[in-house]
């Protein structure tokens, strides 16, 4: 396990270099950082819908409210879009605790209705509402006035931030999932009614999990929004901005450590690929794969690649390793 | 008393699940609650859990009015239950299972492991405590929930039919249980088909049926009563139990 760990940190921080000779350097590495963005947006919403169950397929709101604050303190007052960060985070947690209190109470199905409902509220607004930049969008500093403008040439930096962000969130979560709110929030996705019995309570935990996902989903769009220097209603608070976190998690394992980070590993150069190879439409290439994604995991797999690993592949090398300590 | 239900009633619509029953239960008591299916006595049971709101009457635990308050407020008082339908968390281990009921008391990671394996080792989960609940059978999931809700280290204990499936044998085994668990200071209230179980353990019975308590008293005394025999017994049953 610790070698796996540090494995995979050792291959996360030497990427850029390790592509770096390649014909394709900036190429490898814009998609590099984009996997990572995409993996800290996916292990944010994994706290609510992997840890506690809930599947909330509206996160774009939080994920929009995140990307655009930074963007519009820039666009009105000329401020450094890093200093919106916080204020998007400010502002997601509001909005969790404002639907937190009357979604939570709904059970499966009914959450996630309840989640796309308001999303697609807030989207609405937004492409109407001028200040926002109504369905045009608003767009960041051209170039870089100092270095607190987070404007960078090169795809590395962002890739660093990206990770260091992304280091932080496992970390909570590595925390969460071994202390008491973790157990919490595993017993109430297997089943609220006995949590209950045993002295959890259930919403209070629950609009905790949508508190701290809230925060790290937020900080995600804040950082897309760094990187992009642009956002409009579409790609901020969009209804595939939230299938696309949810799929991420479930495919890599929804509820484990690792199981967004590999769904990112997969998804973003797949959907990276068929945008070069198809073009335009690619886009729409890239919805298909995301429903046959949706079938396949929900057919076979509802624990993902992750429980595959464990229930097929682990036991393998167990015996393995038995078979060896026997010769 | 350490619970006393005064004249509780729960409605669905307009059927009347439970009307008006009234249970006082003692420190120390075992009170065994038997009736045919659909008397009401599950119902009653979930209001004394906290699991359903009464539409009426009253529930105090330990002299706190407890009649309109969540289920989570009940275990924190004290009142632990398990399902007569195992509600164990089928992806969490053994041991992550009863760790959740440790939590109630235990504010630490250390402690709860600590208080869970306890509990494991006196229901006699040890050897598995490390597989996941998926992988137990029903006698298995049975003695899991009695292990995760005695972590929450319960004052009153509310069982469920929780010996219902098993063998002769894994009766007699559960008996033993319900026993030990008894002789350590907890109050029990058991719902219970199997009268031997009924017979081997209740202090006192009390007999449901149409959502009224029809009887109530000692095993002994209950069996042999006519409106019992009438509404759950049987004839053959009455004759059985007095040979």
């Amino acid at each position: 396990m610790r070698r796996g760990t540090f494995a995979l940190s050792a291959a996360l921080l030497l990427y850029p270099w390790l592509v770096s000779g390649t014909g394709s350097s900036a190429f490898l590495q814009d998609m590099g950082a984009n996997v990572l963005l995409a993996a800290v947006g996916a292990a944010a919403w994994n706290i609510v819908g992997g840890y506690a169950g809930q599947i909330s397929v509206g996160h774009a709101m939080f994920f929009g409210t995140g990307a655009y604050l930074p963007l519009l303190v820039f666009h009105h007052w000329q401020l450094p879009p890093v200093v919106g960060v916080p204020a998007g985070i400010a502002v997601s947690l509001v909005i969790a605790v404002l639907i937190g209190f009357p979604t939570l109470r709904l059970l499966g199905h009914y959450f996630s209705m309840a989640t796309i409902a308001v999303a697609e509220l807030l989207r609405i607004i937004v492409s109407n509402w001028d200040f926002a930049g109504a369905a045009i969008g608003v767009q960041g500093p051209a170039t870089s006035r100092g270095w607190w403008d987070l404007i960078f040439r090169s795809a590395v930096p962002y890739y660093y931030i990206f990770l260091a962000v992304l280091a932080l969130l496992l970390f909570v979560a590595w925390q969460m999932q071994r202390s008491r709110i973790g157990y919490y929030l595993r017993s109430i996705r297997a089943g609220e009614r006995a949590a209950r019995s045993l002295g959890v309570p259930v919403r209070r935990y629950k609009l905790y999990a949508l508190m701290l996902s809230a925060t790290f989903t937020s900080l995600a769009g804040s950082l897309y929004a760094l990187k992009t220097g642009f956002i409009d209603p579409e790609s901020g608070l969009g209804i595939l901005v939230s299938v696309q976190l949810v799929i991420t998690a479930a495919l890599g394992g929804a509820g484990t450590l690792l199981g967004p980070l590999l769904g990112a590993v997969i998804l973003v150069p797949l959907q990276t690929a068929t945008n070069t190879w198809f073009g335009g439409g690619g886009t729409g290439l890239t919805y298909i794969i995301y429903g046959g994604i949706i079938v396949l995991i929900a057919r076979f797999e509802p624990g993902g690649l992750l429980e595959l690993w464990h229930r097929h592949i682990t036991p393998r090398f167990n015996r393995r390793a038995q078979a060896g300590d026997a010769a | 008393m350490l619970l006393s239900a005064e004249n509780v009633s729960k409605s669905f619509g307009s059927f009347k699940a439970v009307a008006g029953a009234g249970l006082q239960v003692a420190q120390g008591e075992i009170v065994g609650l038997i009736g045919p299916n659909g008397a009401g006595k599950s119902t009653f049971f979930n209001c004394i859990a906290g699991d359903f709101a009464p539409s009426g009457g009253r529930i105090a635990f330990d002299g706190n009015d407890v009649t309109d308050a969540p289920a989570e407020t009940h275990a924190r008082l004290g009142i632990g239950r398990t399902f007569q339908i195992p509600a164990t968390f089928e992806d969490m281990t053994i041991l992550e299972n009863v760790m959740v009921g440790a939590f109630l008391r235990c504010a630490r990671r250390g402690e709860a492991r600590d208080r869970a394996l306890e509990v494991i080792e006196m229901t006699g989960l040890k050897e598995l405590a490390d597989q996941r609940a998926r992988s137990l059978g029903t006698p298995g999931r049975k003695r899991l929930e009695i292990a995760r809700v005695m972590a929450t280290s319960p004052r009153l204990l509310l069982l469920d039919e929780a010996l219902a499936g098993l063998t002769p044998t894994e009766v007699q085994r559960a008996i033993e249980l319900v026993r030990a668990i008894h002789q350590s200071g907890v109050t029990i209230v058991i719902v219970e088909h199997i009268m031997e179980v009924i017979l081997n353990l209740a202090q006192r019975v009390i007999v449901f049926n149409q959502g009224r308590i029809i009887a109530q008293g000692k095993p002994q005394d209950v069996i042999n009563d006519e409106a019992v025999i009438e509404a759950y017994l049987g004839r053959g049953h009455g004759r059985k139990a007095k040979q």
